[in-house]
């Protein structure tokens, strides 16, 4: 794990992806009703 | 739920807190105001068009004061170089406008335009991103050679060539250390507010490459000059749109709780980084910028016939301020880690401040 973090375009996708993730469960379960 | 009753919805106040408190700190960090992330955030929420350009740029304004008193508390504000930029830029936005506004009395498609601005967007990130790599592995040799490396590094040969035009007056930045021309200050700084006026991009984004590339300003220094002027003419357009009725002042208070935490946090955290960790985030900032709002424009001219289209704008925009923080975040703990001689990625060294 430490030696995939050394990369930092590796870091950098993961960081996105996680965000993107976040982003996106926020919106599905819980924005979009809200917004409704 | 809080009912806006200027705006006439029901939003989440706690949306707003957060909200403010994100785009605060990425704005504190690199120097922008955020409308790119705030007005598409807003209209999700829920709030008119033309209310979440005016509460967007009043609470810019607010927020900018916040963090541009933080980083001339840090020393990064050169209030020369902001003033004599600060009026080519306003200049430069009236001139910016005429010309969109000339542009669609000749029928100048806004696909033209889109594709105008996105050259522009990715072209930066590609020219940011080059030069900051560059700049990374310089730091990384020196350390390396065992010399001391400073908190700015930049590899751009641009700035030599304009402070060597020697036409009169010559300004004299003492905190940026720069010798160079007015006029050049002032011609960036008409360039860069035309193109934010044209392009309706934020002129933050232009403005702090332009101070570092052109200028030769360091980026922390590019930084908290940039936010001066934010304070500038984010405070004239708060007063416009103030005077349209475009801003429910409820909504700018509770953006403006977030900001506060927010835009000190960013602004502070440019302190443990290097200038091209900086840079790196501009450029992030960017290019995420420019793919949300290419996939808004796509769906818009698409006369909002795919759906999927708006949820991936929507999730893009979302997304880019959460990586962004979680980006600043991961920097200044990496930093504190590498401070107490603790393990952090090969890549951090070369971006962050030791002491």
């Amino acid at each position: 794990m430490k030696s995939l973090l050394d990369s930092m375009a590796v870091y950098w996708c993961i960081l996105l992806l996680f965000s993107l993730g976040a982003a996106g469960l926020v919106y599905v379960f819980w924005l979009k009703e809200a917004l409704m | 739920m809080f009912d806006f009753i200027i705006a006439g919805i029901q939003a989440p106040i706690f949306l707003l807190v957060l909200t403010g408190m994100t785009v605060g700190m990425v704005g504190g960090f690199i120097g922008v105001g955020g409308g790119y992330m705030v007005t598409p955030a807003l209209i999700v929420f829920g709030f008119p068009g033309y209310m979440a350009s005016g509460i967007d740029v009043t609470h810019i304004a607010g927020k900018s004061v916040v963090a541009t008193i933080r980083h001339r508390q840090l020393g990064n504000i050169d209030w020369v170089l902001g003033l004599a930029m600060v009026g080519g830029t306003m200049m430069g936005v009236e001139m910016g406008v005429r010309l969109l506004n000339y542009t669609k009395s000749i029928g100048l498609s806004g696909i033209a335009l889109l594709t105008g601005s996105v050259g522009i967007m990715v072209g930066l990130f590609l020219y940011t991103q080059i030069e900051t790599h560059r700049a990374q592995k310089k730091i990384q040799e020196l350390s390396r050679e065992g010399k001391t490396v400073g908190r700015e590094l930049s590899t751009s040969n641009i700035p030599k060539f304009f402070q060597s035009i020697s036409l009169f007056p010559i300004i004299r930045c003492h905190v940026a250390r720069i010798v160079i021309s007015m006029w050049v200050v002032v011609l960036v700084g008409i360039a860069t507010g035309t193109l934010a006026g044209f392009f309706g991009v934020g002129g933050g984004f232009i403005r702090v490459p332009a101070l570092v590339y052109m200028v030769g300003a360091t980026t922390h220094i590019a930084v908290g000059t940039d936010l001066l002027e934010i304070v500038v003419s984010g405070g004239y357009g708060a007063l416009r749109h103030y005077a349209s009725g475009n801003v429910d002042i409820m909504a700018v208070f509770f953006m403006i709780i977030g900001a506060m935490f927010g835009a000190q946090f960013g602004s502070i955290a440019t302190s443990y980084v290097r200038g091209p960790a900086i840079r790196y985030i501009l450029s992030y900032s960017l290019i995420l910028a420019t793919v949300g709002a290419f996939l808004r424009l796509v769906y818009m001219l698409s006369a909002q016939r795919y759906e999927f289209l708006n949820f991936f704008a929507v999730v893009f925009t979302l997304g880019e301020m959460i990586f962004l923080c979680l980006f600043i975040l991961s920097l200044v703990f990496f930093a504190v880690r590498h401070r107490h001689g603790k393990w952090v990625p090969a890549w951090i060294p070369s971006l962050v401040v030791v002491s």
